[in-house]
């Protein structure tokens, strides 16, 4: 429930801090981040203040490029991604319905404290290209307090051809 | 290969050969065709050919260089490396009365549209009117949400969507009716959790909206109700004039691009089910989407699986991503690129089938963009054909 609380929170705060704002007052004391967008300051400055639980989450896309982001708790990996501008793609909105938001967890250890993806999940994921033995789908990994420091790999690409008759192990 | 290059030079002499420029199709055979001192049994008239070629149209150094070049596509931008989008993809945002009007209406039935839903470019074209001054918009019947999520599709996706209004067939018929409109398309999402999976519910609507309207051309785009024969029938039964299913995109490209359910043989197979079902004279109708990462050779194999399917009408548009939740675009094609794939399509003299009835080509084209426009200029120009001695 606080997990919820605190998503509903920060999904409120963000919808709050949409309209843009007339040119930033000189600094006075607070040290803020002034490079960042006028919005993204005030917003990370309510988020702050209010505390919203996060945990860290890097994300490693296929060239090897690292990015920290910090997920509030009770989001989707692949919200936390379209939030912080990751190329992860989520054709069907997390219904389930397609295999673009396909992530794969870099440390088992992670990949164990999930949750057993369900079957509709486990459909969807032998489509993905690149499959692995810790391949989950972003929408499905909502973020809470023991996947702190996960690492998520973006797979290649997103294509589905099978080359040379590839079949994708079951999980 | 080689049955194509034969084709060509058995049609050297013809005239209708020689007053027209060569088709890409025609270049690419001679692409592939040996040197002449290597093959002596080659008749003299394949020489005539070539060196009237090379007087007359691009050398084949360019067509070689067509995809590489910027001749057939630009390259698109990337978070890593920034490109201004090419002029030609620019489309002005909507406004005016007739928007306002149109969009009042369809909020006071509670209806939807695919312009509004898939953020097409051309909604404030369509809408307003255009040259002509005849607006035009797509109607979306069973709900705004869809049951499959493609690459490329911007409209909502669910596993469970609402059950569709019973009111939507009247709706949309009364709203129709009062546009006066000449052609209108009417579409849907999929709906792969009903029973009929929509299929009675799209009948019904095409069947009031003749009622109320018998002269009014309808077009019907509708999903692939997974290759069910009762369903295509249902649809292709209910008095329209044009069945569309769109393939969306080449061959090779179809599980990369479509919702997993999806498939280029179950779309080929519903065309072709239409074509039987439906009464003589409606025309199939197809669309396909480039800047996916196809090549040209796989545009042309899959217009050619489509027209020995017996599809009338094909149409080709740009590509254009709705959001970063979507597909990236391979590549922007030219307007001379896709001007080449029209001629292609009209042509298309490959063994013996005839050239689609019509190609609407170009980027911001799209399946039912100017639909009615083209297909009654198609009607008149056979007429005509029809009526010489």
């Amino acid at each position: 429930m606080e997990g919820v609380y605190n998503y509903v929170l920060s999904f409120v705060l963000k919808l709050y801090c949409k309209p843009p704002l007339p040119a930033p007052p000189s600094p006075s004391g607070a040290h803020l981040h002034w490079h960042l967008h006028q919005e993204e300051h005030v917003c990370m400055l309510f988020k702050i203040v209010f505390c919203c639980p996060r945990i860290s989450v890097t994300f490693v896309d296929k060239d090897g490029d690292e990015k920290h982001i910090n997920v509030p708790i009770g989001m989707s990996m692949l919200e936390a991604a379209h939030e912080n501008d990751i190329e992860l793609e989520g054709a069907c909105e997390g219904s389930l319905a397609c295999s673009t938001c396909h992530v794969i967890v870099m440390d088992t250890e992670y990949y164990n404290k999930l949750e057993d993806p369900t079957d509709e999940e486990n459909d969807m994921l032998d489509l993905a290209f690149g499959l692995t033995e810790t391949s989950r789908l972003g929408c499905q990994v909502i973020a809470s307090p023991e996947l702190d420091g996960i690492r998520l790999a973006l797979p290649a690409a997103t294509r589905n051809f099978a080359v040379d008759g590839y079949k994708p192990k079951p999980h | 290969m080689h049955s194509r290059l034969a084709y060509v030079a058995r049609n050297v002499n013809s005239p209708r050969r020689s007053s027209k420029p060569p088709s890409l199709f025609s270049l690419s055979t001679l692409l592939f065709s040996s040197t002449p001192t290597a093959h002596p049994q080659i008749p003299p008239t394949l020489e005539a050919l070539r060196r009237r070629l090379a007087a007359e149209s691009p050398s084949l150094s360019d067509f070689v260089h067509l995809q590489s070049g910027s001749e057939y596509s630009v390259e698109v931008g990337t978070k890593k490396k920034p490109l201004p989008k090419p002029k030609w993809m620019k489309e002005s945002i909507p406004g005016g009365e007739k928007y306002t009007q149109i969009k009042r209406k369809l909020r006071e039935l509670k209806l939807h549209t695919v312009c509004e839903e898939a953020k097409c470019p051309n909604l404030g074209e369509c809408w307003s009117g255009g040259e002509t001054g005849t607006a035009t918009a797509t109607i979306m019947i069973l709900g705004d949400t869809c049951t499959r999520g493609c690459r490329f599709c911007n409209v909502k996706t669910s596993r469970t969507p609402p059950p569709p209004d019973p009111n939507e067939p009247s709706n949309v018929a009364e709203a129709i009716a009062s546009w006066g409109l000449d052609y209108v398309v009417i579409t849907s999402v999929d709906r792969d959790d009903l029973p009929d999976q929509g299929s009675s519910h799209f009948a019904e609507t095409v069947q009031k909206l003749k009622i109320l309207k018998p002269n009014m051309l309808v077009e019907a785009l509708v999903p692939d109700f997974r290759g069910d024969a009762g369903c295509v029938e249902k649809v292709a039964k209910s008095g329209l004039e044009v069945f569309a299913h769109n393939i969306e995109t080449v061959e090779e490209l179809q599980r990369e691009v479509r919702d997993h359910r999806a498939n280029f043989e179950q779309s080929i197979d519903v065309l072709m089910m239409a074509k039987k079902y439906a009464p003589a004279g409606t025309l199939t109708k197809t669309s396909v989407m480039l800047g996916c990462g196809e090549t040209p050779d796989q545009v042309l194999r899959t217009m050619e699986k489509v027209r020995a399917a017996g599809v009338d009408v094909i149409t080709f548009g740009q590509y254009m991503r709705p959001s970063k939740r979507h597909m990236p675009v391979a590549e922007y094609i030219t307007p001379e690129a896709f001007e080449n794939y029209r001629a292609l399509g009209m042509e298309m003299l490959h063994g013996i089938w005839q050239g689609f009835r019509y190609v609407a080509s170009g980027p911001m084209v799209r399946s039912s963009y100017k639909a009615g426009e083209f297909y009654i200029k198609s009607m008149i120009e056979a007429d005509r054909a029809a009526s010489l001695p």
